[in-house]
């Protein structure tokens, strides 16, 4: 009973949203959003917003639960989301700020995969909707 | 008795003419240009090697032509020897005491005929190879790659054998220029020998400039227009790949997508299954995604394919069977280039075949199409 609520409380929160978010809910950027915060509510109950700040933190600290190569998002990705990376085989990676590159945190399956291998490799485990809501947060922001 | 007694006592005689001067030293040229392009110069260079092995074909093709249309001592007909002449020559020159010939001496005329062999030989395996090996050519289509890889080595040992007869052709020049006192060399430039005035010559025969045109264009347009017609036939073993766009997305994000024809199906398999730990990255793919790309790289694997890169890429390295940069032909034809080209700036990594591989991308790997990339050129 108690993991059914669980699952229907925050889906019936996100359905919520979804309406209330009306032209926001038709970007899908916003709606990957809307998801992480449902999710991230599940977790704390106290949760209120993403934050860039704690977005920006998270992109440019550094990370000791990964891997040796990658100890963080700028490894890669350079100290700016506004410059083009380059990935461990060399190739180049479009900036990840939203305003450099537009299509960026649009494909749910997109997101889900990168948030999926990046943080296994630099922090050493998955992040937290929280996690994931700042950065893409962040990456809004710039 | 003075000098000038002694050379008026001389008669210029016309022993080559200007076709058969033009020819020889053409020849010279496109043999050292064919050599150096095909044992020294780096791979792009091989259109030159190609274009001159048809230009000596086209030589040739004049030269015997000219045997029977050019003037006198152009002619075949007046330097096939018997074998009995051949070895009195032979014995004069051993002694020393070399007998002086017009035209050509019978040592020299046996030199013609097998040099003229040779370069034939060279000529229809390097056809075969380029067909067979490289999938380019008018034998393309009709070469397997196993015949051209076997070819390649006979084409290997009559171009040394060549090299061997012009080492042997040269110092003939020089040998008999000594015995015999008389430069040879200085006829071959200026077209004439001198030769005391009251000398038996034969009546000597003219050239007939075009009927051996004619004769030439009846024998070089049939044979060109057949090459052409062959050109056009799709070479063998290049299958028609459709296209991933999952693999070209997926794959492409982080590296180049390679040819599926670079690596065997037993090798992008254990690729395909091992994705959590992708060379120490984490490429992991969900499991729709994995199966769509996995089908996609067995059905192109290099088994499918009969291309030089995937012919010799598929011997893969024993310890490291999933990296094609391992594989013993990687290592071979990269073995060469400094690890600082390497890792320069529009280059970055092994990995990176497009980078220099202009034709990567359709698993080609065209030695024409290979280009040391320094950045875009100004």
């Amino acid at each position: 009973m108690i993991i059914k609520r669980f699952i229907i409380l925050p889906a019936f929160i996100f359905l919520l949203v979804s309406i209330a978010g009306g032209a926001n809910a038709a970007s899908p950027r916003q709606a990957i959003l809307d998801e992480f915060s449902a999710q991230a509510r599940q977790a704390d109950q106290n949760f209120k917003n993403f934050s860039a700040k704690r977005g920006q933190e998270l992109f440019l600290s550094k990370h000791s639960g990964g891997k040796k190569a990658t100890p963080g998002c700028t490894t890669c990705h350079t100290k700016s989301p506004l410059n083009v990376g380059k990935t461990r085989a060399g190739k180049a990676i479009d900036p990840m700020a939203v305003s450099r590159t537009p299509t960026r945190y649009t494909d749910a399956k997109k997101v889900a995969k990168w948030f999926r291998r990046n943080c296994k490799s630099v922090l050493g485990r998955e992040c937290t909707a929280k996690e994931k809501g700042d950065y893409i947060t962040f990456m809004i922001s710039q | 008795m003075s000098i000038l007694k002694i050379q008026t006592e001389f008669l210029n005689v016309r022993v080559w003419d200007l076709p058969t001067r033009a020819f020889h030293w053409s020849l010279v040229l496109s043999v050292t240009a064919a050599l150096l392009t095909g044992f020294i110069s780096p791979e792009w260079w091989m259109p030159v090697h190609v274009w001159a092995g048809y230009l000596i074909v086209m030589l040739i093709v004049f030269r015997l032509i000219w045997g029977f249309f050019g003037s006198e001592y152009s002619r075949i007909s007046s330097f096939v020897y018997s074998v009995r002449d051949t070895l009195k020559h032979l014995r004069g020159l051993l002694i020393l005491r070399p007998g002086h010939y017009m035209g050509h001496n019978p040592l020299g005329a046996l030199m013609i005929f097998v040099l003229f062999t040779t370069l034939v030989v060279i000529s229809a395996t390097g056809l075969v190879v380029l067909g067979g090996e490289e999938n380019l050519g008018p034998l393309a289509g009709i070469i397997h790659y196993d015949f051209g890889f076997l070819t390649k080595t006979w084409h290997l040992y009559f171009s040394l054998f060549l090299m061997a007869l012009v080492v042997f052709h040269v110092a003939g020049v020089i040998f008999e220029s000594w015995a015999g006192q008389e430069n040879l060399v200085k006829p071959m430039i200026n077209g004439n020998k001198q030769i005391a005035i009251n000398s038996p010559l034969p009546e000597p025969r003219k050239s007939r400039p075009v009927q051996a045109a004619a004769v030439f264009a009846l024998i070089i347009l049939p044979v060109a227009g057949t090459l052409a017609f062959l050109h056009k036939l799709p070479p063998t073993g290049i299958i028609n790949m459709v296209e991933n766009k999952t693999y070209l997305s997926e794959c492409g994000d982080c590296h180049e997508p390679y040819h599926p024809s670079l690596l065997p199906t037993a090798s992008w398999q254990a690729i395909m299954s091992g994705l959590e730990n992708h060379f120490g990255e984490d490429a992991s793919l969900d499991k729709g995604t994995n199966t769509d790309i996995s089908r996609f790289l067995n059905k192109y694997a290099s088994e499918a394919w009969e291309t030089e890169a995937a012919a010799r890429l598929r011997h893969t390295s024993v310890t490291n069977p999933l990296r094609i940069t391992r594989s013993p032909y990687w290592l071979k034809k990269h073995g060469e280039i400094a690890d600082e080209i390497f890792k320069s700036k529009y280059i970055q990594s092994r990995s990176n075949c497009q980078a220099c591989h202009m034709d990567a991308a359709q698993g080609d790997f065209h030695d024409a199409n290979i280009r040391i990339n320094k950045g875009p050129s100004k």
